[in-house]
C-alpha cells in the first residue's frame, strides 16, 4: 500500500494531495481504481491532469511486463550451478544448487543437515573461491569445525585463511534479526560482502525452523505471515542477486502414517522451496558417518530417487579420491569434467 | 474565455482518451477461442469459454504448475506443432517460474512434431517465447496495480487470449495479518483484484488459468471426518465467485511401497468441477504423469 504525497510524481502537489484525500483517496491503489471523471470533478482539477498522474503512478508502482525471449536470454546467462562438493549429492540434484532457487535439506535431529552445510560453504569457498554468506541461527557453527574441513583440502595455511574470509556468518536467533540481516543483504549488503574478486553465490540459512517454528500453531496468523515474508525475501534475493539460497528444515512425524518424518513447517511453506531433500541416517553401525537422501520435490528429476553418501567425504583428505566437478555453466547440461 | 479553451481542451484530451477505432476493433474482435486448450480435462464438449475462469486447487507436488506449462506450450506452439498461437501473460506471484523447465518442454514438443535442425529450433523456440509476457508481483497492491496496468497490453494486442496466475493465494497470509481481526480487511485487497479481473474478463474476453496452494494437509484416514475438508475453497468470496472450472489436483498416496514407486512415474489425478449459469455441476476425472517432455495423459 502506498500512500499518496505530494511530490510523488509532477503535478501532484500539496493542494491536490489535501483534494483527494478530503475524496477518500488516500493511496495510489485507490487512485488507480476510482473513475476519473468523477474524481476530477470531485476535486476541481482538470480530467487530462488527473489522467496524466494516474499513468505516471502506474508506470512507477506496477510491475513491468517482460517478453519470455528476453527473460530465458538473462537467465541463461546468468544461472549458474554450483557444485556442493560430493559427487552423490550433485547427482541427486542434478549437478548441484541452482542459483535463482532456493534449495531445502530436511532431517531429523543428528541427520546431517548443519554438516552438509558446512562442506557445501566449504566447498563453494574454497574449491570455487566464491563467498559465502552463512546464517546460523541455531549456535551449532564453530570457525573450528570449517577449519578442520579445509585442512583436509588443502595444507597451505594462506590458502585456508583466504577461504575462511570469503565465508560470511551472522549470528541469529528469532525471526524479526533474521528479516533485518536479510533485507538488509538485499539492500547492498551482499556488495559489500563480495571480498577478494569473488561475488556472493549462495545465503545458507540453518535453520529456518528454528526461527518460524515457534511462531505457528494456534489461532494467530503473525507467524504464517512472517513466514511468508521471509520465503519473499529469500526468493527476491535469489533470483535478483543469483545466488543460491540454501535452507535447513527439521521434520515432524507425519499423520497418516509410515515410519519417516516429514519435513516440518506445514503445507503452506511446502510449495516455497523448489527443490527438497530428505537426509536419513543410514543404520550401518559399522559407517556411522553414512546418510541416505531422498529427493522429495524436484523440477527436474524423478520423485524418490535415493543417494547414499558419507559425511566424512568433505572431510577425507585429498590424496584419496579426484577432485569434485567444477561449477557448470549457465545450459543445463551437465558437463562431466571428473577426473 | 479561459474556461471555454479549458472546456475545449478537456474534450479534446477525452476524444484522445475514448477509444480509437482499432482499439474498440481489439477490444469487441473475439479473442482465440480456448475451449479445445485441453478436452482432456474439461467435462462436456470442452473447456473454459471467453471470460471464463479456471482455479487448479492442489497441495504440494500435486502437478498443478506442470499443469501450467502444459497449458502454455500448448497456446504459444505453431499451429504446425499442435499449438494455438495465442498469446500469454504469465503473472508470477511466488517466483516459481522455471524458464529452464519450460523452455525444455517447449523443445521437446517442438522436437517431437517437427523434426528440423537444431539451428532452426531455437529460432522456433525463440519465436514461441516471444509470445509470452512475464510479470512479477510481490504483494496484492502490486497485483492490482499491475493488473491495471496489463489492460494497456490487452487492448494493444488482440492476439493475447490467455492469462495466467501463479499463483492467486501467495498473499493470502500477508493480507490476513494486515487486515487485523477485521475479516472484511482481510479480504478486502483480493476482493479489489477480483473484480477488476471480473471486469477485465467481460471488457476484453480473455481466459484466466490461476492455482491456489492449499493450506491444509490432507490427511487420509478415518480420522479426518472429523476436520474440516482440506479441499474447501478458502479464499474471499469474490474470487469464489469468478471461478467457473475448479480442477483439484491430488496424488496418488504411496502408502508403505514407497520403495517400490521410487523412480516409477507417480500418478497425478485431476478432478474437475464445472459450474454452468443454471447452477447445476458437471464432473470430469482424468488422470496424468509428468515425464521430461511435460504432462501426458493416461
Amino acid at each position: 500500500m502506498v500512500l499518496l504525497r505530494d511530490g510523488m510524481c509532477p503535478g501532484l502537489d500539496e493542494g491536490l494531495v489535501r483534494g483527494l484525500r478530503a475524496a477518500d483517496i488516500k493511496t495510489v491503489e485507490d487512485l488507480v481504481s476510482s473513475d476519473m471523471e468523477e474524481l476530477a470533478q470531485r476535486c476541481s482539477v482538470s480530467y487530462k491532469a488527473l489522467f496524466a498522474i494516474r499513468r505516471v503512478l502506474l508506470a512507477q508502482h506496477a510491475a513491468f511486463p517482460v517478453s519470455g525471449a528476453d527473460l530465458y536470454e538473462e537467465l541463461l546467462s546468468s544461472t549458474a550451478i554450483l557444485s556442493t562438493g560430493n559427487p552423490s549429492l550433485d547427482k541427486l540434484l542434478d549437478s548441484g544448487l541452482y542459483t535463482g532457487e532456493i534449495t531445502e535439506l530436511s532431517g531429523g535431529p543428528g541427520s546431517g543437515k548443519s554438516q552438509v552445510c558446512f562442506g557445501v560453504a566449504v566447498h563453494i569457498s574454497h574449491q570455487l573461491k566464491q563467498n559465502v554468506i552463512y546464517v546460523d541461527t541455531t549456535g551449532g557453527l564453530t570457525a573450528g569445525r570449517l577449519l578442520q574441513m579445509l585442512q583436509a583440502e588443502t595444507s597451505n595455511a594462506e590458502e585456508q585463511m583466504e577461504a575462511l574470509q570469503r565465508i560470511r556468518v551472522f549470528r541469529l536467533f528469532d525471526v524479526f534479526s533474521l528479516l533485518d540481516c536479510l533485507y538488509g543483504l538485499c539492500g547492498g549488503g551482499l556488495q559489500r560482502a563480495s571480498v577478494g574478486g569473488g561475488s556472493v553465490k549462495a545465503v545458507i540459512v540453518d535453520s529456518v525452523s528454528a526461527v518460524i517454528a515457534p511462531l505457528l500453531g494456534g489461532k494467530q496468523n503473525e507467524g504464517m505471515s512472517l513466514m511468508s515474508q521471509v520465503a519473499g525475501v529469500l526468493k527476491t534475493m535469489a533470483k535478483d542477486f543469483n545466488v543460491a539460497a540454501l535452507v535447513t528444515n527439521h521434520v515432524t512425524r507425519s499423520g497418516g502414517g509410515g515410519g519417516g518424518g516429514a519435513p516440518a513447517l506445514g503445507a503452506a511453506w511446502s510449495h516455497i522451496p523448489r527443490t527438497r531433500v530428505l537426509l536419513e541416517k543410514g543404520g550401518d553401525v559399522r559407517r556411522p558417518g553414512l546418510r541416505s537422501a531422498t529427493l522429495i520435490k524436484s523440477s527436474r528429476r524423478p520423485l524418490l530417487i535415493k543417494e547414499e553418501f558419507d559425511l566424512k567425504w568433505w572431510s577425507r583428505s585429498k590424496e584419496e579420491g579426484g577432485g569434485a566437478a567444477a561449477a557448470a555453466s549457465g545450459k543445463r547440461k551437465r558437463d562431466e569434467t571428473d577426473s | 474565455m479561459t474556461s471555454q479553451r479549458r472546456r475545449r481542451e478537456e474534450e479534446e484530451v477525452r476524444a484522445e482518451m475514448s477509444e480509437s477505432g482499432a482499439q474498440l476493433f481489439a477490444r469487441l474482435e473475439a479473442r482465440r477461442c480456448l475451449k479445445d486448450i485441453e478436452p482432456r480435462l474439461f467435462p462436456g464438449d470442452g473447456g473454459p469459454q471467453h471470460g471464463e475462469v479456471v482455479e487448479l486447487y492442489g497441495s504440494e507436488g500435486t502437478g498443478k504448475t506442470e499443469l501450467l506449462y502444459h497449458l502454455l506450450c500448448r497456446c504459444v506452439l505453431p499451429n504446425a506443432a499442435g499449438g494455438l498461437e495465442a498469446d500469454v501473460v504469465f503473472v508470477d506471484t511466488d517466483y516459481s517460474l522455471d524458464m529452464l523447465r519450460l523452455v525444455s518442454i517447449m523443445e521437446s514438443r517442438l522436437n517431437a512434431a517437427l523434426s528440423t535442425s537444431a539451428a532452426s529450433d531455437e529460432e522456433a523456440c525463440r519465436s514461441c517465447l516471444s509470445r509470452l509476457l512475464v510479470v512479477h508481483c510481490s504483494s496484492s497492491s502490486q497485483l492490482l496495480l499491475t493488473l491495471h496496468f496489463l489492460e494497456n497490453s490487452f487492448s494493444s494486442r488482440p492476439g493475447l487470449a490467455l492469462l495466467l496466475i501463479d499463483s492467486i493465494s501467495a498473499f493470502y497470509w500477508p493480507d490476513r495479518c494486515e487486515g487485523g481481526a477485521n475479516l472484511a480487511k482481510q479480504e478486502e485487497k483480493l476482493s479489489k483484484c477480483s473484480e477488476l479481473l471480473g471486469r477485465l474478463l467481460r471488457d476484453y474476453r480473455i481466459t484466466v488459468f490461476a492455482t491456489c496452494h492449499a493450506i491444509r494437509r490432507s490427511y487420509s484416514g478415518p480420522s479426518s471426518s472429523s476436520f474440516s475438508d482440506p479441499d474447501r475453497p478458502y479464499l474471499c468470496r469474490a474470487w469464489q465467485r469468478l471461478v467457473i472450472h475448479r480442477l483439484l489436483c491430488s496424488r496418488q498416496e504411496a502408502g508403505n511401497n514407497m520403495a517400490a514407486t521410487a523412480g516409477r512415474r507417480q500418478v497425478l489425478t485431476v478432478h474437475c468441477t464445472s459450474s454452468s449459469s443454471s447452477g447445476t455441476k458437471a464432473h470430469r476425472s482424468s488422470s496424468f504423469y509428468v515425464t521430461d517432455g511435460g504432462v501426458e495423459f493416461t
